[in-house]
């Protein structure tokens, strides 16, 4: 698979630790990976990178993750973008909301690795398993 | 006080001799230091509504009354109106039962025949007083709960990002993504990951005690088969268990009958227990899971997880399930989590209308028990299908359908929609007259299909009007290229027989209406496991 074939994947995390954690997975998995620190470069990291999904944290700062989904809805390439959410908070409170707020799934941190390739896979329309 | 000798007390006297009531009357008239106002019910009932009304500052109740008799009253007034006083006065002078008048929520017992009007006078001043400062109690104590579960959820937070990191980076060494490791390194790695789901279990399990403690431990009844709950939490704590030299298997009869419970909440509940019996028991021992029906109580199926373990103390066995309940000093000394599990498990039975215990010698095993209601149909529709103890002449039923446009079985309808159209309908019913049917297992994947039973037909009609225009107006759906059709169904009930008794004839139409159900789930599919 040559470096243009690989899918873009946008990891937005405030944690620097989590990032590069992602980023280790998700490169062994034969993905491509940019990053945004908090709500407002998400935005202009998609716009520029035009990633293929996104894996977003709730708890950003400069907007949280909410208003960057309610964001991407406005912006006409990045509307079509599937988004996974990845987050520390109670699923109780924030799957629903996530999930309505145009999230393609929730999942909870510390999230199996297994199920977070399978989400991305699923949302990106790759075979799964 | 003084804010209470401003205005009279308003005193709500439910008795049904209208000479003691007149007694009474005269007894607080004369009273001095405060003023009270009578209102006199002659029955329980209208009492009940004068409660309901609101502005009465204390109820003064008999105990023998034509529609309620003993302290059965004063059960119903306290669930009806906890938040005023009760006084009871009664012609017995029964200690054994004035302890369990106040008990029940009562605040003093005065018997008729040693009361004057300096003396109710004062009880009734007293117990609203006694009533206010509990009820300040109640208050602070609710305040402090919410700062404590606040806190916890805050906390179970902001100890899930270093824990992640420190998932991440122990399954990319484990995972050889950092270059190869040898098998001591993957050993002492394994045993770091081991750990970290550890303290994750912990950190779920402190939030659902905040839960249960708030009220808010979330259960989503529907009707399901329990071997689907019983397999997944065998293929989950299998490789644990026979790492350990232990055999688990489950025992589940082909025959059972669906239960109403959260699939989810069951695998909860069974993972702790099962989990536990693993933990309690030693190399070459046997683990087991066993459904069955309860033959002492019909309607109730019964699960028990069975272990060959060390067994447990009959003093313990009383304490278990108490919240942050720990073993003094285990033998191996190893620590068995926070205590809270069987906490958790018990209120998520409870909340499912069951019941759970322990059977237990030590040195012979333990066995965890814990019932789940059948799932019935007639129970759910009896309140529609009956009024005042005979069957409705004919009740209606309305099928609500969202299916993707164009019928593509790629096309499945997400969870997301499905809840927020159960969300909907809810809210487009009349709550006392209406019900909104739980899922069944035999509903299509690829589309929803919600139905409401309602007590009668013009009442329907309205309904079916309110559901097409506001799930018409949502957005969700909207953008998801759905399909919806909204119908309404008359069923006419078999007349009453006189040999008939009323439940059996609950249960026939209920089976009726299940079958007519079945045919508009499934579209005459699998039907039920």
């Amino acid at each position: 698979m040559t470096e243009t074939d690989k899918k873009k994947i946008l990891i937005v995390d405030d944690d620097p630790d989590l990032r590069r954690g992602l980023n280790v997975r998700l490169r062994a998995n034969n993905y491509e990976t940019v990053f945004a620190t908090d709500g407002m470069s998400a935005i202009s990291v998609a716009q520029k990178e035009r990633p293929d999904l996104v894996v977003l944290d709730l708890g950003l700062p400069a907007g949280d993750g909410f208003t960057v989904m309610e964001r991407f809805k406005t912006i006409a390439p990045l509307s079509v973008v599937p988004i996974i959410v990845v987050s520390a908070r109670d699923p109780q409170v924030n799957r629903d909301r996530a999930l309505k707020a145009g999230a393609e799934t929730f999942l909870q941190k510390p999230v199996d690795n297994d199920e977070l390739l399978s989400a991305i896979r699923k949302a990106l329309g790759e075979p799964v398993g | 006080m003084s804010e209470m000798t401003d205005r009279p007390i308003k005193v709500l006297l439910i008795e049904d001799d209208a000479g003691d009531a007149r007694l009474i009357e005269e007894m607080l008239a004369e009273a001095t230091g405060a003023a009270f106002a009578l209102v006199w019910a002659d029955r329980l009932s209208a009492g009940l509504e004068h409660l309901t009304q609101g502005g009465i500052d204390i109820a003064l109740v008999d105990l023998s009354l034509p529609d309620s008799l003993g302290l059965h009253t004063v059960v119903k007034i306290h669930s009806h109106a906890s938040g005023v006083p009760m006084v009871v006065l009664s012609g017995l002078d029964d200690e054994t039962v004035a302890v369990e008048a106040l008990q029940m929520g009562a605040q003093d017992y005065l018997v008729k025949s040693q009361v004057d009007s300096h003396l109710l006078a004062r009880s009734v001043r007293y117990a609203i007083e006694r009533h206010r400062v509990l009820a300040e109690l109640e208050q602070v104590r609710e305040h402090q709960l919410q700062t404590k579960n606040q806190f916890l959820s805050h906390v179970s937070h902001e100890l899930r990002s270093p824990l992640t990191a420190i998932h991440q980076f122990v399954t990319i060494l484990l995972d050889g993504l950092a270059g190869d490791i040898s098998s001591e390194q993957r050993e002492y790695l394994e045993i770091g990951l081991r750990n970290v789901n550890r303290l994750r279990n912990m950190i779920d399990e402190l939030l659902e005690v905040g839960r249960a403690e708030a009220g808010r431990l979330t259960v989503d009844p529907r009707c399901i088969s329990l071997a689907e709950p019983i397999v997944e939490t065998l293929g989950t704590l299998r490789p644990g268990a026979e790492a350990k030299g232990i055999s688990l298997s489950a025992d589940i009869p082909g025959s059972l009958p669906s239960v109403y419970a959260d699939p989810a909440r069951v695998r909860q509940i069974l993972t702790h227990l099962t989990d536990n019996a693993i933990k309690f028991t030693p190399e070459g021992g046997a683990v087991t899971i066993r459904a069955r029906g309860a033959k002492e109580q019909p309607g109730v199926l019964c699960v028990s997880v069975e272990d060959t373990g060390c067994g447990i103390s009959p003093e313990r066995t009383e304490r278990i399930f108490e919240r942050f309940y720990q073993e003094a000093n285990t033998a191996e000394g190893s620590r068995k989590g926070l205590g809270l599990g069987l906490y958790i498990s018990q209120e998520l039975v409870t909340r499912h209308g069951g019941r759970i215990w322990v059977e237990s010698q030590l040195g012979n095993g333990s066995v965890f028990s814990f019932t789940l209601p059948v799932f019935s149909l007639a129970k759910i529709l009896a309140p529609i299908i009956t009024e005042n103890n005979r069957v409705r002449d004919s009740i209606a039923l309305i099928t609500v359908k969202l299916s993707p446009i164009g019928g593509s079985p790629s096309k499945k309808i997400g969870e997301a929609v499905h809840a927020q159209a159960r969300d909907v309908v809810q809210r487009c019913i009349h709550p006392d007259l209406d019900v909104l049917l739980p899922r069944t297992a035999s509903t299509r994947e690829d589309e929803i299909s919600l139905v409401v039973g309602c007590t009668d037909w013009r009442g329907a009609e309205a309904v079916v009007r309110r559901i097409r225009d506001q799930l018409g107006r949502c957005q969700e759906f909207q953008g998801a290229d759905v399909n919806l059709t909204v119908s309404a169904t008359m069923i006419e009930t078999p007349s009453q027989r006189e040999n008939t008794a009323l439940e059996r004839l609950v249960e026939e139409i209920a089976a009726e209406i299940g079958d007519r159900l079945k045919t508009v789930t499934s579209g005459g599919g699998d039907g039920d496991g």
